[in-house]
């Protein structure tokens, strides 16, 4: 692998998406304000444009970075230089979770920082938004395999549906477990087995679809 | 400078047959087919972006399957189907470009922009595809590479950027001991600036020669012969069509002594006419096919 190559190529793909990622990280910052605001109706209402806010980061990078080459058929343009599939695949994957994560982070940086800090919120929620979303990072991250195996950005939404069906399933389960309940009303932080159970297995998720991901895009032939 | 052995490839629609294929440093090789005879299979295959099935690709004394980063440094590539970011300028691309090649020239970078009526502040999608197109080949010229690979460059081109971009590659291969290969279903282009040419139909390389030694073999014939003529046996004879006692034939392996038997037979020699590399085409392209029918 060249790390050079992977560098410049992965800053050329943040450029390509510059406007996407500032738009993304302006609706990031202002739904994880109003998820912080005191007044319930404002809270739930930026608690969902978070869940959104995710959703649309993760189609949009993966349908832009990873499938875009594809169907712009700028691939054969960046192959053509000296880039070897691997240093392709490492790039491409790095910065889709890049530009992904970036947004993801700041949102639950922020939710968890109001909510352990700001006097009216309970500090026992910082219990609950991380199971959350690591649920929407593994979506994500399934969808990046389905992205790599199929190619295709039909198959990557239809995955992306799949995935918000499964975090409605969970958001109703998780939510209404009484170890969580109790733990996200709670005035400290305490973290219950549930909590860590569903946060080891998100991981498992995330690190084997990642890896996946990896695995299969460096197996692929023909990029072209 | 460019070896390839027993290469195939099979798609659905498609199979590439075991290709043979050398290119000589400085040799210009003139890739001819038609629509889907193979001709980008075989130049992505050479390009490293796609691999075969079986046999091996050597290029610049490297094996593609191992060492493609290395070799594609030196490599120029262009295909009719790749494409520039749409959203970003010439000049963001020669940024690009030049720093993945150490070999960039920026002078005769600047000297192409000039040359083709580019200007490097220009948004791709505002491009034509004349433009578009000598906007490909200025970022693949400019990094000097030693290995041209030229899928169809002058497809779609009007007769004027056309002309411009056979100059252009004219004059870059006279600049150094490059070798190019080029790939077209326009046989004028490749007569133009080819010295060998190969000839591919169907997956299958059907001839492969010296540009030169084509279209001294090839002849077209036309005698008038006696209803009670009987044709002597003639070596590569490719067509004989007749009317009443006008005759037309085609030779793929033309030389005096072929003039001189039909005059002997009896036949009334009208003309020998050279052949353009059009019909020479269209004649390997039937002898091929009728070859492959037997």
């Amino acid at each position: 692998m060249n790390s050079n190559v992977v560098r410049i190529l992965f800053l050329k793909d943040l450029y390509l998406s510059r406007h996407f990622l500032f738009g993304y990280l302006a609706g990031a910052m202002a739904s994880a304000i109003l998820t912080c605001l005191p007044y319930k109706p404002v809270s739930d209402i930026g608690f969902l444009l978070m869940i959104t806010v995710t959703i649309a980061t993760g189609i949009h990078m993966i349908g832009l970075l990873m499938l875009g080459d594809g169907i712009e058929h700028t691939r054969a343009f960046v192959l053509s230089m000296p880039v070897s599939v691997l240093d392709y695949s490492v790039s491409k994957i790095a910065v889709v979770l890049c530009t992904f994560l970036i947004p993801w982070s700041l949102m639950l940086g922020v939710a968890m920082m109001g909510s352990y800090l700001l006097p009216y919120a309970k500090p026992g929620v910082v219990v609950v938004l991380p199971a959350i979303f690591c649920f929407m990072l593994s979506c994500f991250t399934i969808q990046l395999v389905s992205a790599v195996v199929t190619d295709s950005i039909g198959w990557t939404i239809v995955v992306m549906v799949a995935g918000n069906v499964g975090l409605n399933l969970f958001l109703m389960n998780f939510n209404s477990d009484p170890a969580i309940v109790a733990a996200a009303k709670s005035d400290t932080v305490t973290w219950p087995a549930l909590a860590i159970q569903v946060l080891a297995i998100e991981w498992l998720v995330i690190i084997g679809s990642v890896v996946l991901a990896f695995y299969l895009q460096t197996r692929k032939r023909d990029l072209v | 400078m460019v070896q390839l052995f027993g290469v195939t490839k099979r798609y659905s629609h498609f199979q590439l047959q075991p290709v043979d294929l050398t290119l000589a440093p400085g040799m210009v090789m003139g890739l001819i087919g038609p629509n889907g005879a193979g001709k980008s299979t075989v130049m992505r295959i050479m390009m490293g972006l796609v691999n075969p099935d079986s046999g091996s690709a050597r290029v610049l004394g490297h094996s593609m399957s191992s060492n493609v980063s290395l070799v594609k440094q030196e490599i120029g590539y262009f295909s009719d189907d790749l494409r520039l970011y749409n959203g970003e300028s010439l000049g963001w691309h020669m940024d690009l470009v030049r720093s993945m090649y150490p070999t960039w020239d920026p002078e005769y970078a600047q000297e192409l922009l000039t040359k083709f009526g580019l200007l490097d502040r220009q948004r791709i999608k505002g491009l034509s595809h004349g433009q578009r197109v000598k906007a490909m080949l200025l970022l693949i010229f400019a990094r000097r590479p030693k290995l041209l690979i030229l899928d169809e460059p002058t497809n779609g081109l009007d007769p004027v950027a056309k002309q411009e971009v056979l100059a252009e590659l004219m004059q870059v291969m006279n600049q150094e001991d490059r070798s190019i290969i080029y790939s077209s279903h326009q046989t004028q282009d490749v007569e133009q600036i080819s010295d060998w040419l190969t000839f591919i139909d169907r997956g299958r390389v059907i001839a492969s020669d010296n540009r030169d030694d084509f279209l001294e073999c090839w002849r077209r014939i036309k005698l008038r012969a006696p209803d009670s003529w009987k044709l002597p046996a003639i070596p590569g004879l490719q067509q004989d069509s007749q009317l009443q006692n006008f005759r037309v034939m085609t030779i793929d392996r033309y030389d005096e002594t072929i003039a001189k038997r039909l005059v002997e037979s009896g036949a009334e020699l009208e003309a020998v006419e050279p052949m353009t590399l059009e019909e020479i085409f269209v004649g390997v392209v039937s002898r091929g096919r009728q070859a492959e029918a037997r």
